[in-house]
């Protein structure tokens, strides 16, 4: 008796859990074929940044239109989250490739590659070393701040109004804003502030870091400073979502702004106004670029550096007043393109 | 109005210990159906490829799938096939549990002396900094191998509660001799462990080789180790020995407020201070000690955070201090009690990257819906604890012919 009201109710849980593992898949989530799994691991400024993170998803979604892959997509807390989640998706064994976005993800791949032999790895950013599982993309992005530096210091002492927003040409100062103090973020320093240099000595770079890439606040807060206290005009920024701040702080006061990584007068439409350049990074390059080599069988590790050179990094001026840009400084940037291609002109990568 | 409010408080805090359970499972069942409805509706605003269509919207977001994930995926998803107990899934879970059982047992001795100890998360972040820089200058002079680790990890757990012990006695002496309010000097004090613990990493500890803020790791040997054959794997960053020993503690805690005399005098101390002094307890000098000792185990947790899950101190540290409040809460400051809703909180905290992983659904998004579970399953439990500060709610106890009486805790 006790046996057979045991047996039902075993049959009667197992039928239960049957059906609940029926209905606890995603809404339509037929299986697809797909030539590729990705699992994409954001950096702390997650997305939604309109820069650096959603190039990254811009670069696996358009992958997915190229060659019809499927991805999954975390978004960790802190640092301190990314050495677990970087084990749960190799742990899983379910992806051909695992996409590192950010720098601060270089210590645990490092740790984490070697365990996982047969997993492959890309980390954008940084450089894991000896690991034949890991590609690791660099940019020169001391060369492409260079490209905004030099246009801001010509910039900064003419008179040009456009859109919301004008210089001030009796001030010649302008200003960069970082994320968090670490060597990459000092390299788009260092090449601003060698192109400022490079197209006028007499300008002043103040430069402030705000210690997070996600406090828009904050970066709000230190660009309003420097166009109010110390006469910037123009504010470049590498700071993730800390950097909408900046631009915000351009459009209350009416000055200009270099957006970072992505074309970000189109990905920050709102402040298109007073955009007057972006110096873009092709983080969708890369990962483009290593899901196609996954799906071809390619996949190699090594460093891949992609510079001025390689279009790794570039100018993208602004999409609606970028066109106001005075014609002698679009053509003395493309000199100091050309010069920087040719080794003539030799950027520094720290300050 | 009041009336009505008066009995129910009264209900809640003379509900048996089973009607604490059921009230909590009925609480946890709303939450679940208020949260599922939360992430459908959330999911009509959502654009995705392939959802399900009703009414002329489109719903992206499934809820079954994501309480699956939440709940399931946090023990590595136990009724599919290729199903291993030793996965990291539940190391994930059951290693947030270790660490909450520490920081739960520090805000829970805390309350039962009648203090609230918010400063959890300061004694955390300067035991954990203490762990891990003692046990770096301490490896450097004893050996290595295993007589490294028997020295090593005790030595780093000592540094960790000392720390973090001296850390939550200043709160305590303010309180005791200035009369200052340790809500406020607890709050305040956090900021001063981030920034003080900030600057020395910079000034002195950072790890050269590193862009991330941090220390450099300690030695292999001076992590916590595990159980050959039947415990987690080393790279998952948990040992079934840290728990062991959390539970050990909790069972010492449980101990120590039930059945010695300082465990009495505590809790007397935070039930009515004023009986307490006229019985004798040097109110003074309770109020420093219990701070001491709550600072201490989050000092713990703090040294368990560096020994088993990094294996070096970062700067950015998980609000495990803040979390543990809630722990406490929600375990009706019982530190038996603890051991369970730390295991709530560990399957929360793993399920949340669990469905971030297999769903689109945002992670904010799962910020809410384990947020709500825990608001809804701690409700009745901080209703509890006002009822009985606020009101005067009587006793009702059936007086017995044989002078025996049933405690009600």
């Amino acid at each position: 008796m006790v046996r057979d009201r045991r047996r039902f109710l075993q049959a009667v849980s197992t039928a239960g859990l049957a059906a609940v593992a029926g209905c606890v898949g995603g809404f339509g989530d037929e299986e697809t074929e797909s030539a590729a799994t990705v699992g994409m691991i954001y950096s702390t400024g997650g997305l939604g940044d309109n820069s650096f993170n959603d190039m990254a998803q811009q670069g696996v979604m358009a992958a997915d239109e190229e060659f019809g892959v499927s991805y999954d997509e975390t978004e960790p807390d802190t640092e301190g989250d990314f050495d677990s989640i970087q084990r749960d998706f190799a742990e899983s064994g379910e992806y051909d490739l695992i996409t590192c976005v950010g720098f601060q993800q270089e210590d645990p791949l490092a740790d984490n590659a070697p365990e996982y032999p047969e997993q492959n790895f890309i980390i954008i950013d940084a450089v894991v070393e000896d690991a034949d599982n890991v590609r690791s993309y660099v940019f020169g992005e001391h060369e492409g701040s260079f490209q905004v530096g030099h246009l801001a210091g010509l910039l900064t002492t003419e008179e040009f109004e456009a859109g919301d927003a004008a210089t001030d040409p009796d001030e010649a100062t302008v200003g960069f804003v970082g994320g968090i103090e670490a060597p990459l973020i000092r390299k788009f320093e260092a090449g601003f502030v060698a192109g400022v240099e490079h197209a006028n000595p007499d300008v002043e770079v103040v430069t402030s870091y705000v210690g997070d890439f996600n406090d828009t606040a904050g970066g709000r807060e230190t660009a309003l400073s420097m166009y109010q206290d110390q006469g910037a005009d123009i504010v470049y920024h590498a700071a993730g979502a800390t950097g909408v701040g900046v631009f915000q702080a351009a459009e209350s006061e009416g000055r200009l702004a270099i957006g970072v990584d992505d074309d970000q007068s189109v990905s920050e439409e709102d402040y298109a106004d007073v955009i007057v350049a972006s110096m873009v990074k092709g983080v969708d390059e890369a990962v483009i670029d290593a899901v196609a080599d996954v799906i071809d069988d390619e996949f190699s590790g090594g460093v891949e550096e992609l510079g001025l050179a390689d279009d790794g990094v570039g100018v993208a001026y602004g999409q609606s007043i970028g066109d106001a840009v005075p014609d002698e400084i679009v053509s003395a940037l493309e000199e100091s393109e050309a010069a920087i291609v040719d080794g003539e002109i030799d950027v520094p990568e720290q300050p | 109005m009041r009336a009505r409010l008066e009995r129910l408080f009264e209900r809640l805090v003379h509900a048996s210990a089973l009607e604490r359970v059921a009230i909590s499972v009925a609480a946890l069942l709303v939450a679940i159906v208020v949260g599922g409805v939360f992430v459908f509706v959330s999911g009509a605003f959502a654009s995705c490829r392939t959802g399900l269509n009703l009414a002329g919207q489109t719903f992206c977001y499934n809820p079954m799938q994501v309480y699956y994930e939440l709940f399931l995926g946090a023990l590595g998803h136990p009724l599919e096939g290729g199903w291993h107990p030793r996965n990291l899934r539940l190391a994930t879970t059951l290693q947030q549990t270790t660490l909450l059982i520490f920081a739960g047992l520090s805000v829970a001795v805390a309350f039962r002396a009648g203090l609230f100890n918010i400063g959890t998360q300061g004694q955390l972040v300067v035991g954990g900094f203490a762990t891990g820089i003692t046990v770096l200058a301490a490896a450097s002079i004893l050996p290595g191998g295993f007589l490294g680790t028997v020295l090593l990890i005790p030595i780093g757990v000592l540094a960790g509660a000392v720390a973090g012990g001296l850390y939550g006695a200043i709160p305590g002496a303010l309180k005791a001799y200035a009369d200052a309010n340790e809500v406020i000097t607890t709050i305040m004090l956090n900021f001063v462990a981030v920034g003080v613990t900030s600057t020395l990493l910079s000034w002195q500890f950072q790890d050269p080789d590193s862009a991330n803020s941090q220390t450099a790791a300690v030695p292999e040997y001076a992590t916590i180790p595990t159980i050959p054959i039947v415990g987690f794997h080393g790279r998952m960053s948990f040992s079934l020995l840290a728990l062991a020993f959390a539970i050990a503690l909790m069972v010492a805690i449980a101990w120590l407020l039930a059945a010695t005399s300082f465990g009495y005098e505590l809790r007397t101390s935070g039930i009515q201070p004023a009986a307490a002094a006229y019985g004798g307890v040097d109110e003074k000098r309770m109020v420093v000690a219990s701070m001491t000792l709550s600072g201490a185990l989050g000092g713990i947790a703090g040294a368990f955070w560096v020994l088993m899950v990094h294996g070096r101190w970062l700067e950015n540290v998980p609000p495990l201090g803040f979390d543990g409040i809630a722990v406490s809460i929600l375990a009706g400051n019982n530190p038996l009690g603890v051991g369970a809703a730390a295991f709530l909180f560990g399957i929360l905290s793993s399920g949340s990257s669990a469905v971030g992983t297999a769903t689109a659904v945002p992670p904010e998004l799962v910020g809410i819906v384990s947020g709500l579970v825990i608001l809804f399953v701690a409700m009745p439990e901080f209703f509890r604890l006002l009822g009985r500060r606020y009101l005067d709610v009587e006793t009702h106890r059936p007086v017995r012919a044989d002078g025996g009486g049933e405690a009600d805790e």
